[in-house]
């Protein structure tokens, strides 16, 4: 095999600049999980304060991602893989600042909740879902890093017992009685519940993206981790 | 050479059964419809300099109406093919050609074949806009009257106009006809080749490169040229620029240079793929390499 010469190299050293600027953002969602999760459980507000402080941070780098990719598009015209990566690295500045976005949420509500009598039924839960969906994020993190696509399908499977979690929040939240202040409490963990939800979502559509950059053809997971046919795509 | 002897299936035969078949595609129905018809077909085409092989067994069919483009890196063999498909390359003493081309199921390297009606079905546009040193009229009419054209003077004005205006530049020039081809710009004398083609009524565009000496304005006003062109000829361009043919073309083959073992540096076709896959997600890695600027 004779070597193969990177003629493009500024471009493709701009390019791992951006994906890493990309992949910090999600490094530090994960973190932010865990700090917003407990937070919310131990009625920690310093806590949450620090989680809204380090969502400034993804938002400073979420515009840095869309000023880097924009210049980067323009001064080159990136085709085959290095074009998939730009349109997945657009689409997951996106996705990383959402999940920043839902631990904001939960650190708010841990604000709101501070000094309500509580349940600790329900913080087991959220805690578990929390150790549901972080596992999830470094696992579509190591598939992306690592061009796994197999790895990336397992995503949906870890994302089952989060939806299930997430649809029993309700009968908890009922169960609380009617104690004014303890269903006040309990409804926005509902939310809490809920933003948690959608963080394992948003792993998800990471590993699509991972599969979409590696295999070339766009496709939402099913529950298998397999390519869902366009006509059967009734989610939304 | 692998000469077909029989010579009842003429081009010029073949072009008369073009003419009355050519607008059919809206009475055409059913699966059959989706497909791309052919106008142009090699079959293990291979170019031969003397006894350098410039480029090797190369099969490929292009489509009807369509924009196909080759692209590869220099001396790849992708102008070699390109001028092997209307005999340009008889043009060249030590040129040789093996395998068939096809046109319209007719081989044009089969004995009888005329290679001046070849070159007039399937007309060619340089990179160097070439005009004739004579008028903007002349330049048009002389091209058709060598290639038969026989109608009377103001046929032979419709012709002008018609062959002007289908290239996007009877509004520039229509209040100067008489003055030099070489009073145009750049872009106007390449669109003034692409009228004199056209004036000779010819089925297939054959374009080597046509906008790489012209500005980034004049260059898009080709493309857009072509895609107009597209409704009613088959145009296969070379570009080294692969933006342009991401732009303008429906598939796109792209070549690449091989070594063989005695070193001898041959061109490849590589891959054959619809353009939008070609520059998305390529099936050969080779490809891969080549628009993601990784070159071996």
């Amino acid at each position: 095999m004779t070597g193969i010469k990177d003629t493009n190299v500024h471009f493709h050293q701009e390019l791992e600049e951006l994906e890493r600027k990309v992949l910090s953002m999600v490094d530090r969602a994960e973190q932010m999980v865990e700090m917003a999760v407990q937070a919310v459980t131990s009625d920690d507000t310093e806590l949450a304060r620090r989680v809204v402080e380090l969502d400034q941070g993804i938002d400073l780098t979420y515009a840095e991602v869309h000023q880097d990719w924009t210049s980067l598009m323009a001064r080159n015209q990136p085709l085959g893989s290095d074009l998939r990566r730009m349109a997945v690295l657009i689409q997951l500045n996106v996705t990383f600042e959402r999940m920043g976005d839902q631990c904001v949420n939960i650190a708010k509500i841990a604000q709101l909740n501070h000094g309500l009598p509580r349940v600790e039924r329900i913080c087991e839960q959220i805690r578990e879902m929390g150790d549901l969906v972080r596992p999830m994020i470094r696992t579509a993190i190591e598939a992306y890093v690592r061009g796994d696509v197999d790895e990336a399908r397992l995503l949906p499977a870890m994302d089952q017992p989060v939806d299930r979690l997430n649809a029993n929040m309700y009968k908890e939240t009922v169960a609380v009685g009617n104690n004014a202040q303890l269903l006040e409490w309990a409804t926005k963990m509902l939310m809490v519940s809920r933003a948690l939800e959608r963080v394992g979502d948003q792993a998800v559509d990471f590993g699509e993206q991972t599969a979409y950059l590696m295999t070339g053809e766009w496709a939402e997971f099913d529950e298998d981790g397999m390519a869902r046919p366009i006509d059967d795509n009734d989610s939304i | 050479m692998t000469n077909e002897t029989s010579t009842e299936n003429t081009i010029e035969g073949v072009i008369g059964e073009r003419m009355t078949t050519k607008p059919d595609r809206a009475g055409e129905a059913g699966p059959a419809a989706t497909e791309i018809r052919g106008v142009i077909e090699t079959k293990d085409m291979s170019v031969f300099y003397g006894d350098f092989l410039a480029v090797a067994s190369v099969s490929l069919n292009f489509g009807r109406n369509q924009i196909s483009a080759l692209i590869g890196p220099s001396g790849c063999g992708k102008s070699t093919v390109l001028r092997s498909l209307n005999r340009m390359n008889d043009l060249v003493a030590t040129a040789r050609t093996e395998g068939e081309v096809h046109y319209h199921g007719q081989n044009i390297y089969a004995d009888g074949v005329d290679p001046v009606e070849v070159r007039r079905t399937i007309g060619m546009v340089f990179q160097k806009p070439n005009p004739f040193p004579k008028s903007i009229f002349d330049n048009i009419s002389w091209g058709a009257r060598i290639n038969g054209f026989r109608g009377s003077k103001s046929e032979m004005a419709d012709l002008v106009q018609q062959a002007l205006e289908a290239a996007a530049l009877w509004d520039e020039v229509k209040d100067k006809l008489a003055d030099s081809g070489y009073s145009l710009s750049g872009g106007q004398q390449q669109r003034l080749c692409i009228a004199r083609a056209i004036a000779t009524q010819p089925d297939v565009i054959l374009m080597d490169e046509p906008c790489s000496a012209l500005d980034p304005i004049a260059t898009l006003r080709i493309e857009e040229l072509m895609l107009e062109l597209k409704e009613n000829y088959s145009i296969i361009i070379v570009t080294h620029n692969m933006q342009q043919a991401a732009r303008v073309s429906d598939k796109t083959a792209f070549f690449n240079v091989k070594l063989n073992e005695s070193g001898m540096r041959t061109g490849r076709l590589v891959e054959y793929s619809p353009t939008e896959q070609l520059f998305t997600s390529p099936t050969e890695k080779d490809t891969e390499d080549y628009i993601t600027g990784r070159f071996g």
